[in-house]
């Protein structure tokens, strides 16, 4: 009796323990998050999307806390509806999540933890948030993240001079592309004589990269920015 | 030998469309200073052959020439020496008259100013119309800028296709007197096409009647008008008495119609004066006797013969 | 003569009422869109990139002058061409209905140099047509829109253009646009020459464009030999600027077609024209 006690126990304290661990981690990180009560930096954003053409594009991107974000773009921008405040906002609603340790993963040379998150909702938009996070230096190393609307967006992060406060100078974005169709009727070539080429399997991902370079931290930003 | 200077010549000129001939051989010649009678009832083929003339019309067979030139060959040559006026004139109704003489000025070869247009609208009739838009003229007075556009490049030779056409008799006598002037004063060559029979014979020298495509006779008007044969108008007190005397003496004579106590009848000019004495021995009265020979019933005579 | 010919068809344009019908149509058209765009264009937009909304985002100004511009001169590619025919097809016919071509035709002046005088009078006005639509849909757009990127929806893709990469495309555009209905104001001087009215080469123009846009939208096997060859179908090449990469070899070959379009017609023309017996 005793043995079989001391079994179930050893076999629970690993998931207690790694259950306190995701948790512990991410809690490391939301600090390390909140640490940051504003920044802008330079973005440049180079997309490689199927049927979408753009040269790379500038903007500026702002951020306040707690959910104040804005990207302010000269010309056209094309950035992912997914990835940018969802993981700091998911995040911070402890009560609204399930975080579960799924073990250990080496991203580019460095140790990360997997952590699961899933929403404790039914009805929300959010699937599943899967993160692999470096913690011992409280930072993301990539994320995918499903959900209803828009399906899986991949996310990697790259990291340099803004470490220290948990921002990345390269985001890489992979986005499902399976839904995208062009509309008849509505702004296209009306006599055109060439044909697609229907022989070449259909594109299911893009992709979007976004350089950032010249971060201002904590230096204080106006909320008239973001209402502009 | 003839050293007239031929201004128009016209040489078995035809002209079919499709399967109707309009023109079948068509022949005259208008000389240097001629005022030129172009004579034809309806359907002759006169506005064709005058269209062929301005290289309007292209011939099928026959040739044109001009101040001794081939027209097909020669055409911008020759035309800046020719003013013309084609049935009625139309201009730009949305223009001035001022403008539309430019327009026409501008292509006709010369440079016309606008001191040259007015004083050519004032020659014409219509000073102080300059600017009035076209759309508000009367029949008469785009007549009159019709004339002012032919003239304004001082051609050497005017053509002219019925200008009378629609005018009131002051506007007709008005077209002669110009026509006149021109020809004596500025030595002009007129060819006039027209349905004013009378005038005509007033202002023309030279004549040409056609008739279904066809010359019919071409001459001096006054040598065509004054040929043997005679109309004779002649107002007498016994018109039965007369008759009478015609028939038994004068058979050749023919009796075109009555009017009360007056008789037309044609007849050759050497049988008047018998006519007169046998009149006078039967003690008919002979109150007007008229002899002419009218261009209007020679005209219908050519044409119906 | 050719020169004082032409001015002389530039002082008769100008005074016909009809030639402004074209401006103030341009006018009110562009002044609607416009108008429409800046009531509710995102909405318009929204329905373009809809199914790229799922899982992208736009920023930036999008609603600019540019994208309004693009979307003037895609609704009038029908329109504009009755506009040109409605001028120039009147130009050799309307002379006979008036009467004044028996005029001209008396004057020293060549048939052909009369007539070609015509072609130019007619090729300035539709210039003018093409680029008071410019002024219009750039400038004006630009005025009420602002400036920015151009977002263009092309068969295979959205395309998003820099705003320092336009200007030429406009230009180079607004080029081929020009060349397009000056096919068609050749087109109707052509048919002009055949008749003696004014409505019939007119109508027949645009009876024309109506069936040879209809050819080239019917996507039947029948066709394909014929669709590359008529003129309707590189009417619309002007949207070739505003691709990327710019397809060099498809604008180089609507612009040959088009010029050899205008060639034959004018040929056709001085043909029919110098041969036509002058009985009105």
């Amino acid at each position: 009796m005793k043995k079989i006690l001391w079994l179930i126990l050893i076999a629970i304290v690993p998931v207690a323990t790694n259950a306190q661990d995701a948790n512990q981690t991410i809690s490391e990180l939301i600090n390390k998050m909140h640490g940051v009560k504003d920044y802008s930096v330079d973005a440049l954003i180079t997309s490689d999307i199927p049927m979408v053409k753009i040269l790379p594009s500038k903007a500026t991107i702002y951020f306040k806390q707690k959910d104040k974000f804005k990207i302010d773009s000269k010309g056209i921008a094309i950035l992912p509806k997914q990835g940018f405040t969802d993981i700091s906002k998911m995040l911070s609603q402890r009560d609204a999540y399930t975080a579960i340790f799924m073990g250990n993963e080496a991203i580019a040379g460095t140790n990360a933890e997997v952590i699961s998150v899933f929403p404790v909702s039914d009805t929300s938009d959010l699937i599943l948030a899967k993160l692999w996070i470096d913690a011992s230096n409280d930072i993301v190393l990539k994320s995918q993240i499903t959900t209803r609307s828009s399906g899986t967006v991949g996310i990697v992060y790259t990291y340099a001079a803004q470490k220290k406060w948990g921002l990345p100078d390269q985001l890489i974005f992979t986005v499902d592309v399976k839904k995208f169709k062009i509309p008849k009727g509505v702004a296209t070539d009306i006599n055109r004589t060439g044909t697609t080429d229907s022989t070449k399997p259909a594109a299911k991902t893009g992709e979007i990269k976004i350089d950032l370079t010249n971060y201002k931290v904590n230096l204080g930003i106006k909320d008239e920015v973001f209402t502009k | 030998m003839d050293t007239t200077e031929k201004m128009i010549e016209v040489n078995h000129l035809s002209k079919r469309f499709d399967s109707f001939e309009a023109v079948k051989d068509v022949s005259f010649t208008v000389n240097k200073g001629d005022v030129f009678g172009f004579l034809g009832p309806n359907g002759a083929g006169k506005s064709t052959t005058i269209r062929c003339m301005l290289s309007l019309i292209t011939p099928t067979s026959g040739d044109v020439k001009l101040f001794g030139k081939f027209l097909a060959s020669h055409r911008s040559e020759i035309l800046k020496r020719v003013g013309c006026i084609i049935e009625k004139p139309d201009f730009y109704k949305y223009l001035s008259a001022e403008r539309n003489l430019e327009i026409f000025a501008r292509i006709s070869g010369v440079d016309s100013n606008r001191k040259d247009i007015h004083r050519m609208l004032d020659f014409v009739g219509l000073n102080g119309r300059e600017k009035h838009k076209v759309s508000g003229f009367s029949h008469g007075m785009k007549q009159r800028l019709g004339i002012a556009q032919s003239l304004l490049h001082n051609p050497d030779m005017i053509i002219l296709d019925e200008p009378t056409t629609g005018l009131d008799p002051q506007g007709i006598i008005d077209i002669r007197n110009l026509i006149l002037q021109l020809s004596r004063e500025q030595n002009k060559t007129i060819l006039l096409s027209s349905h004013q029979l009378s005038e005509i014979e007033i202002i023309a020298n030279r004549m040409v009647i056609i008739n279904r495509g066809v010359t019919v006779i071409e001459g001096e008007v006054a040598h065509l008008l004054n040929a043997q044969e005679l109309i004779v108008r002649m107002e007498v007190n016994d018109v039965a008495l007369t008759l009478s005397l015609l028939k038994e003496e004068f058979a050749q004579i023919i009796v075109q119609r009555e009017e009360g106590n007056v008789l037309h009848f044609s007849v050759n000019r050497n049988h008047i004066p018998d006519l007169i004495k046998k009149c006078v021995a039967r003690d008919i009265l002979i109150y007007a006797i008229e002899s002419k020979r009218k261009l209007e019933d020679y005209f219908i005579q050519m044409v119906t013969n | 003569m050719l020169i004082k010919s032409t001015l002389n068809e530039f002082i008769k344009i100008a005074a016909k009422p009809r030639s402004y019908l074209g401006l103030a149509a341009i006018t009110v058209l562009v002044g609607v869109i416009l108008f429409a765009l800046k009531a509710d264009g995102m909405s318009f937009i929204s329905f373009v990139t809809a199914s790229f909304e799922q899982t992208l985002t736009f920023e930036g100004n999008i609603l600019n002058g540019n994208l309004v511009a693009f979307i003037v001169l895609q609704m009038l590619v029908i329109h504009i061409p009755l506009l040109v025919a409605l001028v120039t097809g009147d130009l050799v016919s309307g002379e006979a209905a008036m009467g004044t071509i028996r005029m001209l035709a008396t004057k020293p002046i060549s048939r052909t140099k009369l007539l070609m005088s015509k072609f130019v009078a007619g090729g300035v006005y539709t210039l003018l047509i093409v680029i008071w639509l410019g002024i219009m849909a750039v400038f004006v757009g630009k005025v009420i829109f602002g400036s920015g990127d151009l977002m263009v929806l092309n068969s295979d893709g959205l395309v998003i253009l820099q705003e320092a990469d336009i200007g030429w495309r406009y230009i180079g555009g607004f080029a081929v646009a020009f060349l397009a209905l000056l096919t068609v104001s050749s087109l109707s001087i052509c048919l002009s020459c055949f008749s003696d009215n004014s409505i019939g080469p007119i109508v027949t123009t645009m009876a024309i464009i109506i069936l040879f846009t209809i050819i080239g939208t019917l996507d039947v096997r029948v066709f394909d030999n014929v669709r590359p060859l008529l003129f309707t179908t590189h009417m619309a090449s002007w949207r070739s600027f505003f691709e990327d990469p710019l397809p060099v070899a498809q604008i180089k070959e609507s612009i040959v077609i088009l010029v050899i379009h205008n060639i034959v017609l004018i040929l056709i023309s001085i043909f029919k024209f110098n041969r036509k017996d002058i009985t009105s």
